[in-house]
């Protein structure tokens, strides 16, 4: 049975993204109803950054909109990608003579719209160039990345392609700076109850009380196990050895780690998840010189989380240092 | 097919206003589709769809995110709205359709559903009365523009595995209007049925590997509902 705090199930999207533009009035702008533009994108004498996707997901995609990260989210409705004209429009005013990074996270609908947009962005010559998230390393190995579905990691390339954009760096330099950052993240997800679809009432993902999911997708969909439930420690030991085999970790390195909440699990919960993290990586001598956690990218109620690994070294280390200031995360 | 009130509304309309719009019926042979018996056409698809909501995000919720109901209301609104306006030619009025139906902010639905009715209307372009092979021509230009969003393969368990066979029974068929159309209506139902026996490798879906064997895909089976609507409404 669902129950969530809505009006009409058709105006969720709408109605969520005039709230997001009232309660942040000095940081961005709803235009056309389904971009969320950066306030000061007009002055923006920078590599912008674009991103597309569905809704449903708060504070991502839109709640990370504003200086040193998103200019235009285009947003789709829930759980599903805007059409490619919203996006060409977004790319054309987010152009500034600079050229455009447009982030797309790897799920058919975004694939599809984006690969659309690119077409005809290309027809008016814009200057923009299309960098993908896909860093799921549960649905396929590494070097099968098209399979690889986009968790939270187009989140942190916001944050180090905003911050090489805030630096100067040239649309080329930006790309392959969010690029090679790309490459080298990891995600895997653990989900412990379902989320209700808020337009269908559908159920989005059905455990039993004593198991858990381990990688299953960004709405429940399958694609990893369930197994019984475990505790902290155990299902971090658990998630973070397929991550760091999955990236060749070495001992030595240093790491961004991310516990990215899904909706339902607390922060308590996320705070002793990193804490477990962290120490497991510290017997292994890899550091972690980078963190968020937190919701970031939620599927409404699910319970859960995906931890996120992302190889660094001190150039990455000072794009992601530069200030941002969106309603989700300042630095 | 149960004709809707907006089917007979939009029907009276036309058949007071515009003489000249009529089909020729004097034999099967010289039967032609004009501009309004295919708006009436997408009128009736549309029906079928609204039909079927339901249905369609229950498949969904399967092995999807079970929403794909709520896009294709949104897509039938874009088909019907279609018999309300005015068009120069038939080719242009499935481009535009295939234009609102792309931008309707419903997932991968709306660029696969646009790219297939601007698909149809490239396959009609400069006809003013369709014949039997310019429907043969409309559903190959359908495919080939969906081929260029879609690297699937028949098989697959994807939109691609009714729209080839609806082709392959256009290229086939000896049939002539409207059993013609009628019978690439079936080929598309029974196209839909037939993905209920493979695995998914495409969306969603494909994750959850041989789980999907059994169950119909979604897409397909909306593709199939559009298609015998669109030739149950002729």
């Amino acid at each position: 049975m669902m129950k969530k705090f809505m009006n009409k199930p058709e105006d969720l999207t709408k109605e969520l993204l005039e709230g997001l533009a009232m309660a942040n009035e000095d940081i961005l702008e709803l235009i056309d109803g389904n971009l969320v533009v950066n306030k000061k994108l007009k002055d923006a004498d920078r590599v912008t950054v674009v991103t597309l996707g569905g809704t449903g997901h708060e504070p991502a995609l839109q709640g990370f909109v504003g200086e040193g990260m998103v200019d235009i989210a285009v947003c789709g409705d829930i759980f599903a990608a805007p059409g490619p004209e919203s996006c060409l429009k977004a790319l054309e005013m987010a152009d500034k003579g600079k050229g455009v990074l447009f982030v797309v996270l790897n799920h058919a609908g975004d694939m599809l719209t984006a690969n659309l947009t690119m077409k005809a962005a290309k027809e008016k010559n814009l200057n923009v160039i299309k960098v993908v998230t896909q860093e799921d390393i549960t649905t396929a190995p590494r070097d099968d990345a098209d399979n690889r579905r986009g968790f939270v990691g187009c989140v942190p390339v916001y944050k180090i392609a905003g911050g090489a954009a805030l630096q100067g760096k040239t649309l080329e330099e930006v790309a392959a700076i969010a690029q090679d950052f790309a490459d080298n993240m990891g995600a895997i997800s653990v989900s412990l109850t379902g989320a209700t679809h808020p337009v269908t009432g559908g159920s989005l993902a059905v455990l039993e009380d004593d198991e858990m999911g381990v990688g299953m997708g960004q709405h429940g969909e399958g694609g990893g196990y369930k197994i019984p439930m475990k505790t902290s420690a155990e299902t971090v030991e658990l998630l973070m050895d397929e991550l760091l085999k999955d990236l060749d970790v070495k001992e030595g390195e240093k790491l961004m780690c991310i516990v990215n909440g899904c909706g339902a699990t607390t922060l308590m919960e996320m705070l002793i998840t990193y804490r477990d993290a962290v120490n497991l990586l510290k017997t292994k001598n890899i550091e972690v010189v980078a963190n968020m956690v937190g919701e970031i990218l939620t599927v409404q109620e699910t319970g859960g989380y995906q931890l996120f690994i992302a190889r660094m070294n001190e150039e990455l280390l000072s794009y992601w240092k530069e200030p941002s200031n969106t309603p989700y995360y300042k630095s | 097919m149960v004709i809707s009130e907006l089917t007979y509304v939009t029907r009276c309309k036309h058949e007071c206003n515009t003489e000249n719009y009529h089909m020729s019926k004097v034999d099967g042979v010289d039967m032609k589709i004009t501009i309004i018996e295919f708006q009436k056409m997408l009128v009736a698809a549309s029906s079928a769809l609204n039909e079927k909501i339901d249905e369609f995000s229950r498949i969904d919720s399967l092995y999807g995110d079970g929403d794909h109901g709520v896009t294709m209301e949104r897509i039938s609104k874009e088909i019907a709205a279609t018999s309300e306006m005015e068009f120069d030619s038939i080719s242009e009025m499935f481009k535009d359709l295939g234009k609102r139906v792309m931008n309707v902010h419903g997932g991968s639905a709306g660029p696969l559903y646009g790219m297939i009715f601007d698909g149809f209307g490239d396959g009609l372009k400069g006809v003013v009365e369709a014949s039997r092979d310019d429907i043969h021509s409309m559903f190959k230009g359908a495919l080939e523009s969906f081929s260029i969003v879609s690297n699937a393969k028949e098989g697959d368990k994807t939109m691609m595995d009714v729209l080839i066979v609806a082709c392959r029974k256009a290229d086939e068929s000896k049939e002539e209007l409207p059993e013609y159309l009628i019978e690439i209506g079936k080929a598309a139902i029974d196209g839909a049925e037939r993905t209920k026996e493979f695995q998914a490798k495409f969306g969603r879906a494909r994750f959850h590997k041989e789980a999907t064997i059994g169950t119909m895909d979604a897409g397909a089976c909306s593709l199939a509902t559009l298609i015998s609507g669109l030739s149950e409404g002729f």
